[in-house]
């Protein structure tokens, strides 16, 4: 019996999809385009993130050490940094990997490796390079390095030099966090709202049947199903629509608006979450489909 | 089979209005009764009680034995299916065939395809209208559409049709032929409570009349005449 209803329902449900065209198609639309909004806020989330992540790993300071500081120290410094809640890593440098790294940096350029035989001695000093956890945290861990038992060794902190980019990444990441959830949370509403009146219009299409329905003693469950029904086709189709307009979309835009990441990242990133981003539009879609038949047509149903 | 006991319906949207004061009657099964009164006399109001669709302010009504103002909302369905309903304006369904429109009132209630194939031709062929059931109610007259709508009300052989105003729309020859076929279910032992204000109508079925008069019963002759 209870299959009986489901397939009668579903069959009514998909026949009102057919039958009223341009009422579907309408709907459809404005659903694939509250999908579109928030599938892109997703993708741009995922994509500012990347840079994020990107600026950030190339963001340290180096600590350098005088040409006289015995190795041990050094070593000593850099597990008492470690030991800072704030550092993420820390990494020695010693003077003849310095020196390698440099020549190996300028292998092509052979001025600066004559020079560099004409010296004849390793100019390079030692150092140690931290990474903190946090952007905003670089300015506690300079000032507690400052003000260290080790300070006397230290010829020079290069935080001054990262301090701008720095802050300017920490500014940046707060306000693109503070202006995406606005606008997300604002979009979001704006497209449930039209969803819901979309719905409700198709709804009213079929208040009629609705009230010979009742008459004729259908249950509250059966005059709804099919409405519920219809609204998780609206949700399915604009969430396979708005994923085949995403990929090329994703494609075209992306390369414009990273800059700093590479394109690539960002679309094998995109791949990686095709089926998150996927299920979350479907959840997305059906569950705006269903949310708004069910409140569209509570008041057919009253008693 | 039904009876209204001390019932009184007020509408309070602004203004209190009295749609029925006190109304207490029984109907027995298979009598054919006519309701009458001039509009806003309370019929419609009377039959929406029965069918369930408003519920009294006080008073009961039993129907089989059963109090129905006390139904919950899973009952309801179940009572409507007890009832058929037919109304002025047909009510049918635009986009779908006559063979469509009356078996929607059988998948509703759950009936099998195969009950479904075999009952709605016998209920077509039985108002006569077999030969026309791929139609569309557009493509039928007022008449034949009235018919459709109580095939489709007598699908579920209910105890009860309730027939508000049903000849509202039609002239008097199709009405005459409503009406006859009202009598001809009623002699097949279905209980039939028409609301009317055809004073012809009335006068030539010669069977019991109830007349209400702002919310009262005034008169209720077991041959009565249409008289206001």
């Amino acid at each position: 019996m209870l299959l009986i209803t489901l397939k009668r329902t579903f069959l009514s449900g998909f026949q009102h999809f057919k039958r009223n065209g341009w009422l579907s198609f309408a709907v459809t639309s404005i659903l694939s385009l509250t999908l579109l909004i928030i599938s892109t806020l997703i993708v741009l989330s995922l994509a500012a993130n990347l840079v994020i992540r990107n600026v950030q790993d190339k963001v340290d300071i180096s600590v350098y050490f005088k040409s006289d500081t015995p190795e041990s120290k050094i070593l000593d410094f850099r597990s008492t940094v470690l030991q800072y809640k704030e550092v993420k890593s820390s990494e020695y440098v010693s003077k003849n990997q310095a020196f390698d790294d440099f020549k190996e940096k300028n292998a092509d350029n052979p001025v600066i490796l004559q020079s560099l035989d004409a010296i004849g001695d390793n100019p390079l000093n030692a150092s140690v390079n931290i990474k903190a956890i946090t952007p905003d945290k670089y300015d506690i861990i300079a000032t507690a390095i400052q003000n260290s038992a080790f300070k006397d060794d230290i010829i020079r902190i290069n935080y001054a030099k990262n301090k701008l980019v720095i802050e300017r990444l920490n500014n940046i990441l707060s306000m693109t966090r503070r202006v995406g959830i606005t606008l997300a949370a604002l979009f979001s509403l704006i497209a449930i709202l039209i969803t819901f009146n979309a719905v409700r219009i198709t709804i009213y299409a079929h208040r009629q049947e609705i009230e010979i329905m009742r008459l004729v003693g259908a249950s509250d469950r059966y005059i709804r199903l099919p409405f519920i029904f219809e609204g998780i086709t609206y949700g399915a189709i604009s969430a396979i629509f708005v994923m085949f307009l995403l990929f090329p979309l994703i494609r075209f835009a992306v390369p414009h608006i990273t800059g700093a990441v590479s394109v690539k990242d960002v679309q094998s990133d995109f791949i990686h979450y095709f089926w998150l981003i996927f299920l979350v539009q479907l959840l997305v879609g059906v569950g705006l489909g269903i949310v708004s038949s069910l409140i569209a047509i509570r008041r057919y149903l009253k008693i | 089979m039904i009876e209204f006991r001390n019932v009184k319906k007020i509408y309070s949207a602004g203004i209190n209005t009295i749609a029925l004061d006190d109304v207490n009657f029984v109907i027995e099964k298979e009598e054919f009764v006519s309701l009458v009164g001039h509009s806003g006399a309370g019929k419609s109001t009377l039959l929406k009680l029965l069918y369930a669709e408003e519920k009294p302010t006080s008073g009961q009504i039993f129907f089989n034995g059963e109090d129905i103002t006390q139904l919950t909302p899973k009952e309801l369905p179940l009572h409507r299916r007890r009832i058929g309903t037919i109304f002025q304006d047909f009510k049918l369904l635009p986009r779908k065939t006559l063979f469509e429109n009356v078996a929607f009132a059988l998948e509703v209630s759950d009936h099998s395809d195969a009950e479904i194939q075999e009952l709605v031709p016998q209920i077509l062929e039985i108002v006569g209208l077999a030969h026309k059931m791929e139609c569309y109610p557009r493509e039928i007259s007022g008449g034949e559409q009235q018919r459709v709508a109580i095939a489709r009300a007598l699908v579920h052989r209910p105890p009860l049709i309730i027939a508000d105003e049903p000849t509202g729309n039609l002239d008097p020859i199709s009405s005459w032929g409503i009406i006859q076929l009202l009598l001809k279910i009623n002699k097949l032992g279905t209980t039939i409570l028409l609301a009317t204000h055809n004073k012809d109508i009335v006068n030539r079925v010669k069977r019991r009349v109830i007349t209400l008069d702002q919310g009262k019963i005034i008169r209720d002759h077991s041959k009565g005449r249409y008289a206001i």
